[in-house]
């Protein structure tokens, strides 16, 4: 039960609208996910495949969105992995640390995990403006249509579960709990994820020109399109992690639960992708009656986002980390040998250069 | 104290109890000879209005312990009627001083020493009054500006004699009445509360841990303690002044932004109660002030609180799942906090939940425990005798309700998950 299956589309891979209902509509499995005895999203097929949460229409939708930008003439854009800070500790210092019985460090992150995905849910609460008044050119048949029609709020029950099923947070949390069998969460554990996110101030506005709403839903689209690509090395050290037999209680199901999760996410970065092109290829009115482009505004803000997650956040958040991790070795049987091996095993990581998304010259000449 | 005085008060409260016995009971055996069913609690209201009177009139007579004990009705809408909440808020901030000649005699006693060896000044007006002690803004001899906060003298001997009574009372209730309400576990928990807040040794200590909580924030301040000054009924503090966090004209007046220091408040409260699990329990306007370089002042740790470990993530877990709509999580949540249903049918929970969300704009939870959602969910809870509610969950769900008020002074949400760094941008 691992490989995930692609949901087959009952419509035409061209048909551009779709109710909410439809974007929410997971079908009937097989058999349900039962994660740590909680009913999760999600399911499988006769056949064993695992099938990802309200993609029956969902998946198939997005294709078609997507094929209608690129008729249109317009690139899907990407995010560069080389981007991706690595993850602190690496699998390899994780699995020394496990080994030598520190666990909190590592019950700490898988917590802090679960509960980041959690909040995703508050992308339901994302104010979405009048799209068709701030957007020069016609949107009919977008995502950009559907993101308050259904595509927000599938988001946000993927990630932290609706009525009686429980989404990422609590699969991720039952990943941690078969791995290393139901561990004690530290008491700390919210104390750490606040002090990473509660000194945060709002940002200043980037284009206090445009409709505010508009401003802020976009940055918080490429804010969350980072986040979700760069998930990518969460899952990979999730999964290689919780499926090493040496350190997992439950290697095969622990590292399937996090396969489950990733797979449920490439609905939310092909989304995100294909709306944020969507805005790029096209042109925004301005609340004084001028008008700039889409592509300035995205590239602008999917810069400033990347450059904050590349250069001084993962500096922070290693510095942050390695005070509890090297606390927590302390409990070990030698501490000094134990920090020097697990030094030994770091992955030294740069910054890229360039974010990809650099703002051109003839961007700030882009206003007319 | 003079044992006049202490007949005096046990008879107040034995006369308090029988009149408020007779008030209910009377009627009803009229209507049960009348052939009559049992009043309802719409006929009953206007009962319950004149018993909350007369309470408030002996509290403020007696003051003491039967004060708190106002306080704390008017804190349980899940245990007692509207009537007894509404009139008994009053108890919050309707204490008269004690005079000078008093306080300087409890401030000497305490220190051993004459007052003008240990103050270079002494205010003999109070800066403020409440049940068990009073606060005066004094000097040093080194010219450091200081508020000293003196115990009333007595006020031990009364809580003793006054709990006695309330107990003897209870208990006389509990034994008449065939279906009392819980007045015992209160008293206990009253008992308890009353402990802390009379030693004030404790109180230092509590602000010297609620400092460490937030040392190196800058948006936060909690006035240092003179602890060779103080002793276990006199607290010498630094002297600290801001603008009244629910002054709205002058916070804006001093060039801040009122969400912002909303923003701060929760943060603060967010960061004791759910990341360290001790708190500052008493939130009201008069212990929360704010500076002109956005510096957040607490006071008043009398009744500072500890938390069981793990609570703080129970309560989030709450919250969590109210605000995503996921019921089976609510399920859990509500369990690991401690509530409990007779029959064991966590269906209840799902009512509860639902009657506190209907209460919000949009139908679900948005991060903020508003008055009328908390007060909706005592309104559920007293209703449904099924459930049992643990008393820190009362606690805390009084603070957010308090701060969920100064907020909305503010023009503003005391929005919980936003303070914890994740809410998305407006």
């Amino acid at each position: 039960m691992t490989a995930a299956a692609e949901p087959t589309p009952d419509r035409l891979p061209d048909r551009l609208s779709w109710t909410r209902e439809e974007l929410l509509d997971s079908g009937a499995y097989a058999a349900p996910l039962i994660a740590g005895g909680v009913r999760c999203h999600g399911g499988f097929e006769a056949d064993g495949r695992y099938r990802s949460p309200r993609t029956t229409h969902r998946a198939p939708a997005i294709r078609a969105w997507q094929a209608g930008l690129a008729r249109e003439g317009h690139e899907l854009l990407d995010i560069p992995r080389a981007a991706m800070p690595p993850q602190y500790p690496n699998v390899e210092q994780a699995a020394l640390l496990l080994a030598h019985g520190v666990r909190d460090p590592i019950v700490r992150t898988l917590t802090i995990i679960s509960i980041v995905e959690g909040f995703g849910a508050m992308i339901r609460d994302v104010r979405v403006p009048d799209l068709a008044a701030l957007v020069v050119e016609p949107i009919e048949g977008t995502a950009l249509t559907h993101l308050s029609g259904g595509l927000f709020e599938a988001h946000a029950r993927d990630e932290s579960g609706y009525k009686d099923e429980g989404g990422h947070k609590q699969m991720w949390e039952a990943a941690r709990d078969l791995a290393l069998e139901k561990p004690k969460v530290p008491g700390d554990v919210l104390m750490r994820f606040m002090g990473r996110n509660a000194a945060r101030r709002r940002p200043e506005r980037p284009f206090p020109q445009l409709d505010e709403t508009l401003e802020r839903m976009l940055a918080m689209m490429a804010q969350v399109l980072v986040v979700e690509v760069f998930a990518e090395g969460t899952f990979d050290w999730g999964m290689r992690l919780l499926s090493d037999p040496k350190v997992s209680a439950a290697p095969e199901a622990a590292g399937t639960m996090v396969g489950h999760i990733r797979a449920d996410e490439n609905p939310h970065v092909a989304y995100l992708r294909t709306a944020l092109s969507e805005v790029r290829a096209r042109t925004l009115r301005t609340v004084d009656g001028r008008t700039l482009a889409g592509r300035t505004v995205v590239d602008a803000l999917l810069h400033r986002i990347l450059r904050e997650i590349t250069r001084n956040r993962p500096r922070e958040q290693r510095e942050d980390l390695r005070e509890g991790l090297v606390a927590a070795m302390q409990a070990a049987a030698k501490p000094g040998a134990l920090l020097e091996a697990f030094d030994a095993l770091d992955s030294p990581w740069t910054p890229p250069a360039r974010t990809g998304f650099e703002p051109e010259s003839s961007d700030a000449a882009a206003a007319s | 104290m003079q044992p006049w005085i202490r007949l005096r008060r046990t008879a107040t409260v034995a006369r308090l109890a029988a009149y408020l016995y007779l008030l209910y009971k009377v009627p009803g055996w009229i209507r049960r000879l009348r052939g009559l069913p049992p009043r309802s609690e719409e006929e009953l209201a206007p009962t319950h209005e004149r018993a909350a009177r007369a309470i408030l009139a002996a509290a403020l007579s007696m003051r003491g312990v039967i004060i708190k004990l106002c306080q704390a009705i008017a804190t349980r809408a899940d245990v007692f009627p509207p009537a007894f909440v509404e009139r008994l808020k009053q108890c919050h901030d309707a204490v008269p001083p004690q005079p000078f000649a008093v306080v300087k005699a409890a401030v000497e006693r305490e220190l051993g020493k004459p007052l003008d060896a240990v103050f270079a000044s002494f205010e003999e007006r109070p800066i403020a009054a409440a049940s068990l002690a009073q606060v005066h803004a004094a000097r040093l001899l080194d010219g450091t500006e200081v508020a000293v906060k003196v115990q009333y003298p007595d006020i031990e001997e009364i809580v003793r004699t006054d709990l006695r009574n309330m107990e003897r009372a209870c208990r006389v209730y509990e034994w008449a009445d065939p279906k009392p309400l819980e007045l015992l576990p209160l008293l206990r928990e009253l008992t308890q509360h009353l402990g802390y807040e009379l030693d004030f040794r404790r109180e230092a200590r509590c602000a010297d841990r609620v400092r460490e909580i937030f040392a190196g924030d800058p948006h936060v301040r909690i006035p240092a303690i003179h602890h060779e000054l103080s002793t276990g009924r006199v607290l010498v503090m630094e002297r600290v002044s801001g603008i009244k966090i629910t002054d709205k004209a002058a916070i804006e007046r001093a060039g801040l932004d009122p969400a912002a220091v909303v923003q701060d408040l929760m943060s603060a409260y967010v960061r004791m109660i759910l990341a360290a699990g001790f708190f500052q329990a008493d939130p009201h306007p008069g212990n929360l002030m704010v500076t002109p370089e956005r510096e957040l002042i607490l006071l008043d740790f009398g009744l500072s609180k500890e938390l069981p470990e793990g609570y703080g993530l129970g309560l989030f877990e709450l919250m969590f799942s109210l605000m995503t709509l996921n019921e089976a999580a609510m399920i859990r949540a509500f369990q690991e906090l401690g509530f409990e249903t007779k029959t064991g049918d966590p269906g209840t929970f799902l009512l509860i939940a639902r009657r506190m969300l209907a209460r919000s704009e949009t139908g679900g939870f948005e991060g903020e425990f508003t008055e009328q959602m908390t007060d909706d969910l005592f309104e559920a809870i007293r209703q449904d005798p099924v459930v049992k509610v643990p008393s820190d969950f009362v606690l805390v769900g009084r603070v957010f309700s308090f701060l969920s008020g100064i907020a909305h002074t503010l023009g503003s949400r005391a929005n919980v998950l936003a303070a914890m760094g994740a809410a998305p941008p407006q």
